[in-house]
C-alpha cells in the first residue's frame, strides 16, 4: 500500500486521455467500460483528475451487505467482486466522493481497482499530471 | 488446501468452498440459474449437476449439484459426461415447460439442443422458477420481506398476505438477482414501485438524479452507520464537489508558496 496517485493539477490540461485509457483497459465484450477517472474543472480551464481515493475506512465497504467490496491487501485497492454484487446501489449512494459508479452499458457497478497495482491512466497521462508513485 | 481433479486437470481449492465456485474459477461453463455468490446455495434449479467419483470408490460414481457439494481432497469431477448432459437436458426441458417465456432458459436450452419443450406447457405458466434467490437475498439483508406462500403447484413468492410488505425497503436486490427477471418494478417521477409498495427515491439536491429509496438510505444509516449527508447528492455531483475541494486546496497552496 506504499503506492499512491500523485496529482499535479497545475499540469492537468483536461485532455481526458486518462478517461480513455481507463475505459479501454476495462473493456468487456469488445465494448469500452465506463471510466473510473474524470478530469473535472474546478475553475475556468483548471482541471483536477478525480478518482476513487481508496479510503482507509471506506463507506462503500461498510454499506455493502453482500461482502462484494473488499480491500486487496497487496495493492491497497478496494475491489468489487462482481460475482457477489447484486446491484442494490448502496455503495453508489454511500460513497461520499461519488467514485462508485453504475455502468449502464454493461449493467454493472464499477469502481477504481488500481488496475491490479498498475493503473493504465497514469501510464497514458501525456503531461505527467497524474503519476502513480511510491510514497514513504 | 485440497486438491481435486476437474475434467482431468488437478486444481487447488480452499476447504469449505463449493464445487461450482471452483469449477467456474477454472473457466468451465456449468449452467446454473439459482446460484449467486452472495447467497447461501440451495440447489433448487439442479442445473449445476456434475459427476463425482474417487479412486477408493472402486468405479462407483455420484451425480451431485455442484453448488451444494463442498470440495474434498481427491475428488474426481467430470462436468460434461454424456449422462450429466442428459440430466441437464431433461431439467431444461422441464424448466421450459414451466417457464416457456423466460429468455435465459430459452438460451440455455438452445445450447443443449432443445428448441421446444417435449412436455405439455403448464397452463398458468409464468417465468418464476421457484429458485428462492429473491427470498434468500432478502434474508441476507436481514429483512425477509417476501417468502414462498401456499403449497404444491400453487406455491408463489409473495409478501405476507399479498399486501404491501411492511419490511420491504425497496432496495431492488430481489429484482436484480432474479435469474428470469420476473419481479416487476418501476421507477417513475421520483417514486419506486415494487411488490405494490410505493417508495420515495432520494433526489440529488443539485441535479435531481435518483439512486436509492429513502427507506434504504435510512436502513444503511442505522445498520451500517453511514452519515445521512452522504445521500444528499448524486454520484456525479459528489465528484464535482470533490474536484472543487481539491482545486481549492491547490489554489490555497499556490498562494502560500507565492
Amino acid at each position: 500500500m506504499n503506492y499512491r496517485f500523485k496529482v499535479e493539477p497545475s499540469l492537468c490540461t483536461g485532455c481526458r486521455t486518462c478517461e480513455l485509457a481507463c475505459a479501454f483497459s476495462h473493456s468487456k465484450n469488445q465494448k469500452p467500460g465506463l471510466s473510473r477517472i474524470y478530469p473535472l474543472a474546478h475553475a475556468k480551464e483548471k482541471y483536477v483528475p478525480v478518482t476513487c481515493l481508496q479510503c482507509d475506512d471506506p463507506a462503500c465497504v461498510k454499506s455493502c451487505f453482500f461482502d462484494a467490496l473488499r480491500r486487496n491487501e497487496e495493492t491497497g485497492a478496494v475491489e468489487l467482486n462482481l460475482e457477489r454484487c447484486v446491484k442494490c446501489m448502496a455503495c453508489v449512494a454511500s460513497c461520499p466522493f461519488g467514485c462508485a459508479l453504475f455502468d449502464d452499458v454493461h449493467d454493472e457497478v464499477v469502481k477504481c481497482d488500481l488496475c491490479k497495482g498498475d493503473p493504465a491512466c497514469a501510464h497514458f497521462c501525456p503531461t505527467k499530471a497524474l503519476k502513480y508513485v511510491r510514497i514513504l | 488446501m485440497v486438491h481435486i481433479s476437474i475434467n482431468g486437470k488437478v486444481v487447488k481449492a480452499t476447504e469449505g468452498e463449493m464445487l461450482l465456485t471452483v469449477i467456474r474459477r477454472q473457466g468451465i461453463d456449468v449452467p446454473a440459474l439459482c446460484h449467486h455468490e452472495a447467497v447461501e446455495p440451495t440447489g433448487n434449479c439442479r442445473l449445476c449437476m456434475v459427476e463425482i467419483t474417487r479412486e477408493d470408490w472402486k468405479g462407483w460414481k455420484r451425480h451431485v449439484t455442484s453448488c451444494l457439494y463442498p470440495v474434498e481432497d481427491g475428488l474426481i469431477v467430470s462436468t460434461h459426461t454424456p449422462e450429466v448432459m442428459e440430466i441437464r437436458k431433461t431439467i431444461l426441458d422441464l424448466q421450459l415447460a414451466r417457464s416457456p417465456e423466460a429468455e435465459i432458459i430459452q438460451k440455455m436450452a438452445e445450447e443443449y439442443g432443445i428448441y421446444k419443450t417435449s412436455y405439455d406447457i403448464v397452463p398458468d405458466a409464468d417465468n418464476c422458477i421457484m429458485c428462492y434467490a429473491c427470498t434468500r437475498i432478502c434474508e441476507v439483508l436481514g429483512r425477509s420481506a417476501i417468502s414462498a406462500v401456499m403449497r404444491g403447484h400453487r406455491k408463489v413468492i409473495a409478501p405476507p398476505f399479498g399486501e404491501e410488505p411492511a419490511d420491504c425497503i425497496g432496495c431492488l436486490s430481489c429484482a436484480q438477482i432474479c435469474p428470469t427477471d420476473v419481479i416487476p418494478w418501476t421507477d417513475e417521477n421520483g417514486r419506486r414501485t415494487i411488490w405494490k409498495k410505493k417508495f420515495d427515491l432520494i433526489a440529488c439536491k443539485k441535479c435531481g438524479k435518483t439512486t436509492i429509496t429513502r427507506e434504504f438510505a435510512e436502513f444503511l444509516m442505522e445498520k451500517r452507520s453511514i452519515p445521512g449527508e452522504y445521500f444528499n447528492l448524486c454520484d456525479t455531483c459528489k465528484r464535482h464537489e470533490l474536484a472543487e475541494k481539491m482545486g481549492g486546496i491547490v489554489v490555497a497552496a499556490l498562494e502560500v508558496t507565492l
